[in-house]
């Protein structure tokens, strides 16, 4: 089956032809924002409420770009009669964009979930001394931190949420138990409350403190 | 006085031609290049889809300092741009657009030497450009410049000369009088082969060896900045114009339209002429440059033999038919 | 080959100024006169440059000009057809086909001492011998015949086409088959030089390609 002679010019004039008319494939970028997957590693945030000074992130860093200063405090005793504890206080935490490899291994090792991808990646500047991002900018990143995004249909439960969901079932089975009796020792027809196992707290921080 | 003001009018009209056509279709090749590559092209410069972008570029070679390289021969150097873009502006005065004595520039007896001949003198900016330089890569450049133009020339006057044949004239004018629609098919073989050989006589891809930046940076331009750099891109665009306006006029029945609208023949003209620039541009995003060797062979050993068949063709059916 | 040229080039534009100083005299020059004497100044003044100048290149391009003034008196006596012909022959082929040889072989920028030839005086005879002929047989034939470039046009493409296909038709046939001879011949040598190269590489096609071009070229040009 030879082809017929100048066919294969003829199909590539057709290529061209028809990509002409598909849609361009070029990123607008500074007047269209891009649309970023999931979990991009843009800068990292720092929900200083969270951390312990606990110094994990600052060793772990490759590059050791992360500078944490701190000091600690005592802290009266919460009941009376009881021990004075002592507690590191954060002064500085800053984190040098210009070293920052964007392994993500700080975030890995936070043991209290205080640091946190965002997809933010417009943080260029003039001045390599400004990429150092103090205390106060990276907890404002905190704010473009985007809500994890959702977990499979057929997923099994969040661990926090599972054990969040047991402990209020337990507490419900325990009340409907106690009401059934008192209703049962009550004796007449007033019916108890069917209160359902409604939501008694159940949150993601159940499961830290 | 008044054949002066008319002579002023008629130069001033095709000057501006000269100076728009070319940037429109640099600008059509923008878009149509980027669309043909899933790109957007220019979108900033004036605003809308960057329709000024060739101003700003013009604006830019303007304020780039002018080089001249110390070994080069200064003034052929210098002279080579003019030489290279004026023979397009002389061309366009012969082409007619539209009916009569008012659609053309200036009527010329003997249009289609006129025009090849003019045509070919361009090429000797670039040869100027090439040899003046005094840098063996635009030394290059304008040798292949010289191979292409000796070996297209030939083919493009042959086909020029079987439908002059055919119209029993060589003015422009005269040749577009004589169309009729089933010349088309008549003449389609001459038609390729003129259009394929005036493309290699531009230079244009695939037949750009001369300027072919990945094997000899940018040919006999390689040394030119600025402005004069500028004017060599003109003449190429100015070339598009003339070439695709040469085609229209010769083997498209130029003003003739398919509802024969009388008194918007010149729409005819450049509708088809854009049509053609369309297609220049769209080769060059398709087909990847041709080697020397292959340069050659195309125009030696098909080109020319098949505009041979077409003038031995012109001649039966012209006897045929008388 | 470039001197030749010139040669000939200066000779035809004194030739041609001579004719138009004798014809018509100087008492009511036209604007059509002057310009074609001062054309042929230009014409001449190149010529002599081409001849004379030590760069090679540039010689090439002077004979261009020369050339293309030569196209320009074609024009001022209404022979169209003959100066577009001689641009797009001499001007657009030859020059081209010149400039490649130069550009294939040795041009430098800037003067080549040896670029004179010990034959100046002998060339300066025969081209003052032969532009002295032209000059003499032109004015003897023509003497006082006066051509009304106003009237019908001589030179237009009807007419020089009639002109050749009716009285001329024995020579331009005679011409095209020297021509074709030419062609067969560069193609058999062509060929030789292949076979000597054996392989047949590139390089021996190289040469037949311009050669063989030339003289269709001139062929298509005359006719």
């Amino acid at each position: 089956m030879a082809p017929i002679p100048g066919s294969g010019l003829a199909k590539g004039l057709a290529v061209t032809l028809r990509t002409m008319t598909k849609k361009t494939v070029t990123a607008q970028y500074p007047d269209v924002q891009p649309e970023l997957p999931p979990r991009t590693r843009g800068v990292i945030a720092l929900f200083e409420e969270n951390c312990t000074v606990c110094m994990l992130c600052a060793r772990e860093c490759p590059d050791w770009c992360i500078y944490i200063d701190s000091h600690k405090e005592t802290v009266p005793p919460a009941a009376p009669g009881g021990r004075e504890r002592s507690r590191n206080v954060l002064d500085r935490f800053a984190i040098d964009f210009s070293l920052c490899m964007y392994c993500g291994i700080c975030i890995e090792v936070c043991p209290f979930d205080a640091l946190f991808w965002t997809p933010e990646f417009e943080y260029a500047e003039t001045d390599i001394h400004e990429l150092t991002h103090e205390r106060d900018k990276l907890r404002e990143w905190m704010w473009t931190v985007p809500a994890p995004p959702a977990l499979d249909p057929g997923a099994e439960e969040p661990k926090e949420i599972a054990a969040a969901r047991k402990t209020a079932d337990k507490l419900a089975a325990e009340q409907a138990a106690e009401a059934e009796r008192a209703a049962q020792a009550a004796g007449a027809g007033e019916a108890g409350r069917p209160d359902a196992p409604a939501a008694p707290p159940s949150g993601p921080q159940e499961g830290q403190s | 006085m008044n054949d002066a003001l008319d002579v002023a009018l008629r130069l001033l009209v095709v000057f501006v031609v000269f100076l728009t056509f070319p940037l429109i279709v640099g600008q059509t090749e923008h878009k149509v290049m980027a669309h043909m590559q899933g790109r957007l092209g220019p979108m900033y410069a004036g605003g809308f889809h960057g329709w000024a972008q060739l101003v700003a570029d013009g604006v830019k070679f303007a304020q780039k300092e002018d080089v001249v390289p110390a070994g080069a021969d200064r003034r052929i150097f210098q002279l080579a741009p003019a030489v290279a873009l004026l023979p397009y502006l002389l061309v366009l005065l012969a082409i007619p657009i539209g009916p009569g004595e008012g659609a053309v520039g200036e009527v010329v007896d003997a249009g289609i030497f006129f025009v090849l001949a003019v045509m070919g003198v361009g090429v000797l900016g670039s040869l100027m450009a090439g040899w003046a330089s005094a840098n063996k890569f635009s030394l290059l450049g304008g040798l292949r410049t010289a191979a292409q133009l000796l070996a297209y020339e030939l083919p493009m006057l042959l086909a020029a000369a079987s439908v002059a044949m055919a119209a029993g004239t060589v003015s422009l004018p005269g040749i577009v009088d004589a169309f009729r629609w089933w010349w088309l098919p008549w003449q389609i073989v001459g038609a390729i082969v003129f259009f394929v050989a005036g493309l290699a006589e531009l230079q244009r891809p695939p037949f750009d060896m001369p300027v072919a930046d990945s094997e000899i940076i940018f040919g006999a331009y390689t040394e030119y900045t600025g402005l004069r750099f500028a004017l060599f891109l003109l003449a190429e665009y100015a070339g598009i114009v003339v070439l695709c306006g040469l085609t229209t006029v010769l083997f498209l029945g130029g003003w003739h339209g398919p509802w024969g609208a009388d008194g918007l023949g010149w729409v005819w003209t450049l509708l088809k002429a854009a049509i053609l620039a369309f297609v220049v541009i769209w080769l060059r995003v398709t087909y990847p440059r041709l080697r020397e060797d292959q340069l050659q062979k195309l125009s030696w050993t098909l080109l020319v033999p098949l505009s041979l068949a077409q003038i031995a063709l012109t001649g039966i059916v012209k006897v045929v038919i008388a | 080959m470039t001197f030749a040229a010139a040669t000939a080039a200066s000779m035809a534009a004194r030739a041609a100024t001579t004719v138009a100083a004798g014809q018509h005299g100087f008492l009511s020059p036209t604007g059509v006169e002057i310009a074609f004497l001062l054309v042929g100044l230009l014409t001449f003044g190149a010529a002599v440059v081409t001849v004379t100048t030590k760069q090679l290149v540039h010689a090439a391009l002077w004979l261009v000009v020369a050339l293309g003034g030569l196209a320009v008196e074609y024009l001022l006596l209404t022979a169209e057809f003959i100066a577009w012909v001689q641009v797009l022959i001499y001007v657009g082929s030859v020059v081209v086909l010149l400039l490649f040889g130069l550009m294939l072989t040795k041009a430098p920028i800037g003067r080549s001492p040896d670029a004179d030839s010990g034959n100046r005086w002998a060339a300066l005879t025969v081209a003052v011998a032969s532009a002295g002929a032209l000059v003499w047989v032109v004015v003897d034939a023509f003497r006082t015949t006066w051509v009304d470039l106003g009237g019908a046009p001589a030179g237009s493409t009807e007419v020089t086409g009639a002109s050749l296909f009716q009285n001329w038709v024995l020579p331009f046939e005679a011409l095209s088959v020297l021509l074709l001879a030419a062609l067969v011949g560069a193609i058999v040598l062509s060929r030789k030089a292949k076979a000597d190269t054996a392989a047949g590489g590139t390089k021996a096609t190289a040469p037949r390609v311009p050669g063989s071009r030339d003289g269709e070229q001139d062929k298509e040009g005359v006719r």
